[in-house]
């Protein structure tokens, strides 16, 4: 009688075409509306966390307190002195300078800087050429590496590589650097932050050709610690070296985390908002499928009749009435779900913003469960009421 | 030809509340049986209850008060699955408006009281192909109800009605919607079944159609008010058969 049942609800869905179309039309738009609007969200989440991590979640900035009379910049010392840690410290220092290629005139951030950076600071990526090397940095090499702005600036979209710019200084110290290599532009939600008209020297060319940068003195230290340790411990450890060389108050450590708090509160809010909206979808969705299957059955209550005047059991007509609200939301919610997945996929790939695709299983579980649950639920109940009627009155019904 | 007495009705009673809590005495206190064998039409003017007395006959409606004994059951006993099988198994029930499945061709709309039945698929197709020849449909097994006749989609409801080979075949003015060679068509149709010894009921208003059965049962305000026997059947084939 099931497989029967089976094949009576596949005829009546195939037979009525368009009645079938419309119902899955519902569950279809239900569910991709819940699954969207909730990967969305968890798709915006996971591009800014992403990014965060990129960017060195691993991070810690030591500051000296200037409001402190201890507030003293850092020394070579310092740094010496924490590297017996397992942390990896960058040193570097910028200052602003007048830089002129052609006719361009443009005012640079120079940062001086060493030749493992790339590997401390993740946000440096190359676009084209290389950075400098350590036999630069000895040499004190007069290279500069450009930010894909500052290359803009100065040199269009024309090759840049290769190109000399002459550094000119308060003091009217003029020096030539050749472009060795040019960093892409950073993307994403930090990008706004990190992009800027700059261009990395070594730092001893900084020191040598940049009047007015007193050495070992920084006014700050990027921290990296390597992924598998444990922050928060070797942030203690840190705290615990620099104590012992100057008064505990004349310094604070910020980890990136703590740095970027505003993006997690942010993250946090797009969360519960793009949450909120998902249940609502759900509601609505679910509110689609109960009346599409509210109204498939009810218009079909003389058929119901029908079938019991012919001596259906009620215990089929149920059945007939499960299978097809199983048949047509578990079509409908796959439908959904795969729809989901195809603009989902499209927009991560169209928007830069987003670069992470991610679509949570229980989002779709829940989703399907919820477009079948209601499915199901209204359409056996009203199938159930028709059933109870006696055959004559269920005939009648208009 | 057996006498024994198919369906009797004792003091049946129907009510229908409508809205607004007026009630509608459709039957009130009704007797009737009916032999085995019997070719009997039920006449009475609209809203006599002759269409409620069928109904509840055929199991597809309950009766409010009263007794009905089909074949020596008490009708009122039998629960909701007892009776889907009383109406599968016993009853054939052919309706004014004939109701097909509108989107099932013939010979599936005569198998479905088969299907719930529980007569493999072979089988059915098979009975259902035999109650189409019986009924002159041979050669419109394959269409759907829109695409018959309406005398043709009454013969597919009698097919269906008699593919279940039921002791008892009631039909609701089953010529109401037909014009009359169709209807005598039909008609002619229940004479044949009643040849092979079906009971048959017919609620009608025309005299011509009661005029084929053997009797004539007069309803009148819920209540039988004559049994009449019919001296001279009218018959298809041309001649008057003396009772």
């Amino acid at each position: 009688m099931l497989i029967e049942n089976l094949k009576t609800a596949l005829e009546a869905l195939y037979g009525n075409r368009l009645r079938t179309l419309l119902t899955l039309l519902g569950v279809v738009i239900g569910v991709f509306a819940v699954t969207t609007t909730v990967s969305l969200g968890q798709i915006a989440t996971a591009g800014i966390t992403g990014e965060i991590q990129a960017f060195g979640a691993q991070s810690l900035f030591v500051i000296p307190e200037s409001s402190h009379p201890e507030g003293r910049p850092f020394t070579d010392a310092d740094i010496d002195a924490l590297s017996r840690l397992p942390i990896e410290i960058l040193r570097q220092r910028s200052t602003r300078a007048w830089a002129i290629a052609g006719e361009e005139r443009v005012r640079l951030n120079v940062v001086g800087t060493t030749a493992n950076a790339p590997l401390i600071d993740r946000s440096i990526e190359l676009d084209r050429g290389r950075f400098f090397d350590e036999r630069d940095e000895q040499a004190a090499a007069q290279v500069i590496v450009l930010s894909a702005d500052a290359a803009e600036e100065f040199f269009g979209t024309g090759p840049a590589l290769g190109r000399e710019l002459m550094l000119e200084t308060s003091g009217g110290n003029r020096s030539f650097y050749t472009v060795i290599g040019v960093k892409k532009r950073v993307g994403g939600a930090l990008g706004a932050f990190a992009n800027d008209v700059s261009g990395d020297v070594p730092l001893e060319s900084l020191y040598r050709d940049v009047p007015g940068v007193p050495r070992d003195r920084y006014d700050f230290l990027p921290i990296t610690i390597a992924l598998d340790r444990d922050a928060g411990e070797i942030e203690q450890q840190v705290r615990a070296i620099l104590d012992r060389r100057r008064h505990p108050d004349s310094y604070q450590i910020q980890s990136i985390e703590g740095a970027l708090s505003l993006f997690n509160t942010i993250t946090v809010i797009l969360q519960a908002l793009l949450g909120g909206i998902g249940a609502i979808s759900l509601v609505v969705g679910g509110i689609g499928i109960l009346n599409i299957m509210l109204v498939s059955v009810t218009e079909r209550t003389r058929e119901i009749g029908l079938r019991k005047a012919l001596g259906a059991q009620p215990r089929t007509i149920l059945q007939q009435f499960l299978i097809e609200a199983v048949v047509l939301t578990v079509i409908g919610g796959v439908l959904g779900v795969l729809l989901s997945i195809a603009v989902l996929w499209t927009v991560v790939a169209l928007v830069p913003f987003l670069d992470v695709f991610v679509i949570d299983p229980w989002i779709i579980a829940l989703a399907l469960f919820v477009s079948v649950a209601t499915g199901v639920a209204f359409g056996v109940w009203p199938a159930r009421r028709a059933a109870a009627l006696s055959p004559i009155e269920a005939l009648r019904y208009e | 030809m057996a006498t024994e007495a198919v369906i009797v009705a004792r003091d049946l009673r129907k009510v229908y509340v409508l809205g607004g809590g007026v009630e509608v005495h459709a039957l009130r206190g009704l007797d009737l049986e009916v032999r085995r064998g019997e070719y009997a039409a039920i006449m009475g003017p609209s809203g006599s209850g002759k269409s409620t007395l069928l109904q509840i006959l055929g199991c597809l409606d309950v009766p409010t008060d009263g007794s009905y004994r089909l074949a020596g059951d008490e009708v009122a006993d039998l629960d909701e699955a007892a009776l889907a099988g009383i109406r599968n198994r016993r009853i054939g029930f052919v309706f004014q408006s004939y109701n097909l499945l509108p989107r099932a061709t013939a010979v599936d709309n005569v198998a479905l009281p088969l299907l719930y039945r529980g007569v493999p698929p072979r089988e059915r197709r098979t009975l259902a192909l035999d109650a189409l020849e019986r009924v002159g449909l041979a050669d419109r097994v394959h269409h759907r109800p829109n695409e018959l006749s309406g005398g043709q989609r009454q013969r597919v409801a009698i097919a269906r009605a008699l593919a279940t080979e039921p002791d008892i075949l009631l039909a609701d003015e089953p010529t109401g919607n037909l014009d009359s060679t169709t209807g005598q068509e039909i008609l002619a149709l229940f004479d044949a079944l009643h040849r092979e010894g079906r009971t048959i009921l017919i609620v009608t208003h025309e005299q011509d159609v009661a005029e084929h059965c053997e009797r004539i049962i007069r309803i009148f305000d819920g209540q039988v008010a004559a049994n009449e026997v019919v001296a001279t059947r009218r018959r298809l084939d041309g001649g008057v058969v003396g009772c």
